[in-house]
């Protein structure tokens, strides 16, 4: 297919799940699982365009259209386009294919809900995953934000579903708040980049900012977008909302969130400080990535130490990764940035993982917290194996998939001699492992706190099952092929990120290509192996000190995340501020 | 944590939340943004290049003399087209969290999780007096138990949506021969595509005259005409419509969001093409949408609470608004 | 002297966010983020403004110019009003959501105190 038509199908792999969730509620007063099955089809649809347009991508190409063929007259472009560069294209691809998995493994666990409560549900589900692939493929500003808009819309009131439990609509509530702060900034980043530079495309962005990104109008622009974007990643301190939506949301719902929704920030992240505003011309955003990379990390890790609530800790690490991601970026180097994108798709795969796992616990025996768990794996040994797999997966333990994407982390870290973030990355790296397995070992392996096992409701539906065996095939998977993913995947998003010009001038003419650049992962480098041996030497007294100390730690912690939403809103104002105040000196 | 008032004392104390670190927030983030804005280009800076090929393309390539609704619906019409599913997220969010009570086929373990949750809160917290007055209102709307005969005599302050009573003979008369007025109002508003206007404030136009009738006429009239199901379906319908003007661009003219239809003449109806179909289906979106989310939010009773205690009640209600016949 | 609306939607915004980060009532949090939305709009139609145009309609154009030699001349910005446009229908939506959310929850928590709606925390 030449390049032209497939560039005018980029549009469908949003259109066709948009489709789908305007029948579902429709479909749902005939037959209860017919939503599900119609949005399945729909994300499948839409994962398989995308295949047919990632050959193309991966070679190094960007697949460009304008809507409505309004392309740009003599370098100003008032349509809007799509651009599929290979950054965008896999996080695409990762949302069509988890998206469609994570409706399944819905349908078979909660398949005997409401009709009515079922259509919703795939709506929004279809409309959230439409949303965060149009953000993934546009190149408009106001575009990313309007898509940004309708992921957020569709989350609220997939937060507040189960409306049985009074926690769920509090979760909504501090949601709500939070992403409408966070967006009202990223709609005033946007009107500022406009009036400075009259450009809404991105590539025009980019050639009108090129050497003046040093304007202080742009810097606050920037601060205030990268402000918005990191509040729907969940970095500290605009973390408020994810500890609360996680917990209160259905299982297959705080997947999507984890796996792919907060992944959004990153993405958005990562396009506007590479491909727009470009590094190095007198701002040190790269410096201002790095600290709150860092602080996420270590902090999300250790608010994880101390949880009792399973969904709740993994929120938390949740944070702690998106920290990790955000390092790897601000690494700014191949290596990095490689990692960076191959961390992306490895924490949908096991974030998903562990999420599905602790949600179908909570499902089939109402127990949320871990001090109420305990020797499940003799009555689950499928859930149990697979949060196993997941937890590690996490720690990076080979042959799993987070041993790759950590190491190329980590190894960008020490060829650029940054000695600091490598320690920190290596503390946060004891601490998740010490999180998660000690989370394991109550929940699944230790003898019940409380004396009893918690009571037993409903077996483990085969979609379910095979959901977590599919998610555990693919953490092991993209652990022992790291050359073929490196090569063909990783490598080519690293390299549309570190060629910004290549990135605007395809934009603005329509197509383009992006020269290669080469990634290399030593898998059996000694210094990852060492990592990983003495990170599981540390984690283990970790754990048992974490036990110990467990209750004062969570007064601690009660005082720093107070629960009322206007402590949550002024740490995400603060942290605006000093994000602006850093970037615009 | 301030101190009661004494008995007697006419003293409103708004409870609030550290109002020193929230206005030294709120003031270094004024300070930050003023300072932002003082650098920013005034009137006197010329239109950008954009913006310039929006009003030129208007008239030879639209036929339109609308440039705002030929940016909208037209030139930038993908972004409309986002933002039509945005308000359909939002309604269909509304009617999640607006839902009553359905038949669960099994065992739901967050069921469990919510009724340890609801009993440990009920447990904390000190004062009854509030859960049972609100049941008792709740009744009495409902035609059940004691409640207070009209709305007027009800003091303020109660935790319950009322239902609307029909209003005296002068307004209602009023509303009768107006509606139809602003019924063709709202409809010119997006019909002449070439005047400012457009799909979304023709929409609110109409949600604004069910909203009225809702008041003027009172809920039981307005309830045998507006009824969930078929306003549901004329949403997504027009939803939809709007999905195939935007795919019409793709088929017949390979680029999604083309404009396809032929323009009529300037200063017509038809002058648009494209811009008046897209129009149109929005203006249905729009108004069906904005009225499901309005009734859904008015119909809204306390059917969620701890099993134990309300499966009887539930079971003997009268079929209300915003219930689909089920 | 435009700079004079810019800091005027600015002062807004403050008074909006002021209301957000210390009231505890649940409505005036949402009052507080109706109030910035209406800020940003005031801000775009600033921004869209320009000295002595006219608005962004070709139809009955003063002066007695023709249309298309108004599109060449002085007249506000389109493109932010439709931007304006979009922002206002975000704006009705997210606060529809807000209020459903808000009824629901006084249905459980029968309070509309921000303080104690705090079952989560930690």
């Amino acid at each position: 297919m030449s390049t032209a038509l497939l560039g005018s199908l980029l549009p469908l792999t949003v259109a066709v799940p948009i489709v789908a969730a305007a029948c579902c509620p429709i479909v749902a007063r005939r037959s209860r699982r017919a939503p599900m099955l119609l949005s399945v089809v729909a994300l499948l649809a839409s994962g398989a365009l995308l295949c047919c347009m990632a050959p193309s991508v991966y070679d190094g190409h960007v697949l460009v259209h304008f809507m409505g063929h309004w392309v740009p007259v003599q370098g100003h472009a008032l349509g809007i386009s799509f651009a599929a560069d290979a950054w965008g294209l896999t996080y695409a691809l990762m949302t069509a294919f988890l998206g469609a998995l994570l409706v399944l493994s819905t349908l078979s666990e909660l398949g005997e809900l409401g009709p009515k409560e079922l259509g919703g549900y795939s709506c929004l589900f279809l409309l959230l995953c439409a949303a965060l692939i149009g953000a993934a493929l546009t190149g408009d500003l106001f575009n990313l934000f309007v898509w940004f808009e309708v992921a957020a819309l569709a989350s609220y009131a997939l937060t507040a579903f189960f409306l049985e439990r009074a926690i769920a609509l509090e979760a909504a509530f501090k949601v709500l708040v939070l992403t409408t702060i966070a967006s009202f900034a990223i709609f005033l980043g946007a009107a500022l980049v406009y009036s400075s530079t009259g450009a809404l495309d991105l590539g025009e962005i980019e050639r009108a900012l090129s050497g003046r990104s040093g304007a202080p109008v742009a810097l606050v622009a920037l601060g205030l977008l990268v402000g918005g974007f990191a509040t729907k990643a969940g970095i500290l301190p605009f973390h408020g909302w994810l500890p609360d939506a996680h917990e209160a949301a259905p299982g297959p719902v705080s997947a999507l969130f984890s796996g792919l929704m907060v992944n959004l920030g990153v993405v958005a992240i990562a396009r506007l400080v590479f491909e727009v505003f470009t590094t190095g011309h007198g701002h040190d955003v790269l410096g201002l990535l790095m600290v709150l990379g860092v602080t996420s990390a270590v902090g999300g890790a250790l608010l994880a130490l101390v949880q009792d609530d399973l969904k709740r800790l993994l929120a938390y690490d949740t944070i702690s990764q998106m920290g990790v991601l955000l390092v790897g970026l601000a690494s700014a180097s191949a290596t990095g940035l490689a990692g960076a994108s191959y961390h992306l798709v490895d924490h949908a795969l096991f974030k998903a993982l562990l999420f599905l796992c602790a949600g179908s616990i909570v499902h089939m025996t109402g127990a949320t917290k871990l001090s109420e768990m305990g020797g499940l794996a003799k009555r689950y040994p499928l859930v149990a194996a697979a949060f196993v797999v997941g937890v590690l997966s996490i720690s990076g333990v080979p042959p799993f998939n987070g041993y790759v994407s950590l190491g190329l982390i980590h190894e960008a870290l020490r060829s650029r001699h940054e000695l600091t973030p490598f320690v920190a990355m290596l503390v946060s790296q004891v601490v998740t492992m010490a999180a998660l397995g000690r989370a394991a070992w109550l929940a699944f392996f230790a003898p019940p706190a409380r004396g009893e096992v918690p009571p037993h409701g409903q077996d483990l539906r085969a979609g379910m099952a095979a959901a977590m065996i599919a998610l555990s095939a693919g953490c092991l998977a993209f652990g022992v092929l790291p050359t073929v993913v490196l090569a063909h995947v990783a490598a080519p998003a690293a390299a549309a990120l570190l060629h910004p010009a290549g990135y605007a001038g395809a934009v603005l003419a329509s197509g383009g290509s992006i020269p290669p650049v080469r990634v290399s992962f030593d898998y059996w480098d000694p210094a990852a192996i060492a990592t990983v041996v003495g990170t599981v030497v540390l984690a283990v007294p970790c754990a048992v000190l974490a036990g110990r100390v467990g209750e004062r730690a969570r007064a601690v912690t009660r005082r720093l995340q107070t629960g009322s939403v206007n402590d949550y809103a002024g740490y995400l104002v603060g942290g605006m501020v000093l994000t602006v105040a850093v970037l615009a000196r | 944590m301030r101190q009661r008032p004494e008995r007697g004392a006419l003293v409103e104390r708004e409870p609030t939340h550290r109002r020193g670190v929230g206005a030294l927030v709120v003031l270094a983030l004024g300070v930050v943004l003023g300072l932002t804005v003082w650098h920013l280009p005034r009137e006197h800076a010329p239109l950008s290049r954009v913006a310039r090929e929006a009003l030129v393309v208007a008239l030879p390539g639209w036929h339109t003399l609308e440039p705002v609704n030929e940016v909208v619906y037209g030139t930038r019409g993908f972004d409309t087209f986002g933002e039509t599913f945005l308000l359909l997220a939002a309604v269909v969010g509304i009617g999640l969290i607006a839902r009553t009570r359905e038949q669960r086929g099994e065992f739901l373990g967050e069921e469990l999780a919510a009724a340890r949750e609801q009993h440990a809160e009920l447990a904390s917290s000190d004062d009854a007096g509030p859960e049972v007055r609100a049941r008792a209102a709740e009744a009495g709307e409902q035609g059940r138990g004691r409640g207070p005969a009209t709305p007027d005599a009800e003091p303020l302050g109660r935790a319950w949506p009322e239902r609307s009573r029909a209003m005296t003979v002068v307004v209602r008369a009023g509303v009768r021969v107006l509606a139809p007025l602003l019924t063709i109002c709202g409809c010119y508003l997006f019909a002449w595509g070439y005047s400012p206007g457009g799909g979304f404030p023709g929409g609110a136009v109409l949600v604004g005259i069910v909203l009225l009738a809702y008041v003027s006429l009172g809920y039981r009239r307005v309830q045998r005409v507006i009824r969930p199901a078929p306003v549901e379906v004329a949403e997504l319908l027009g939803a939809l419509l709007v999905v195939a003007v935007e795919l019409g661009g793709l088929i017949f003219k390979g680029s999604f969001s083309a404009s396809f239809l032929p323009l009529g003449q300037v200063q017509t109806i038809p002058s648009g093409g494209v811009l008046q179909a897209f129009s149109a289906s929005e203006v249905i979106e729009v108004a069906t949408g904005l009225t499901l989310a309005i009734f859904g939010l008015l119909g809204m009773a306390h059917d969620w609470a701890p099993p134990a205690e309300h499966r009887d009640e539930g079971s003997s209600r009268a079929p209300e608004e915003g219930r689909a016949p089920s | 002297m435009i700079v004079v609306n810019y800091l005027a939607s600015v002062t807004l915004l403050c008074i909006g966010l002021y209301a957000v980060l210390t009231k505890r009532n649940l409505l005036k949090i949402v009052m507080g983020l109706s109030l910035m939305e209406s800020s940003t709009y005031l801000f775009l139609l600033s921004l869209a403004y320009r000295a002595g145009s006219t608005a962004p309609v070709l139809l009955g154009p003063p002066h007695g110019e023709s249309p298309s030699a108004l599109a060449h001349g002085d007249v506000a910005d389109p493109v932010l009003q439709n931007i304006c446009l979009t922002a206002i229908v975000i704006g009705v939506a997210v606060t529809g959501v807000f209020l459903a959310v808000t009824v629901r929850i006084v249905q459980h928590y029968r309070t509309l105190d921000a303080d104690r709606v705090r079952e989560l925390r930690g």
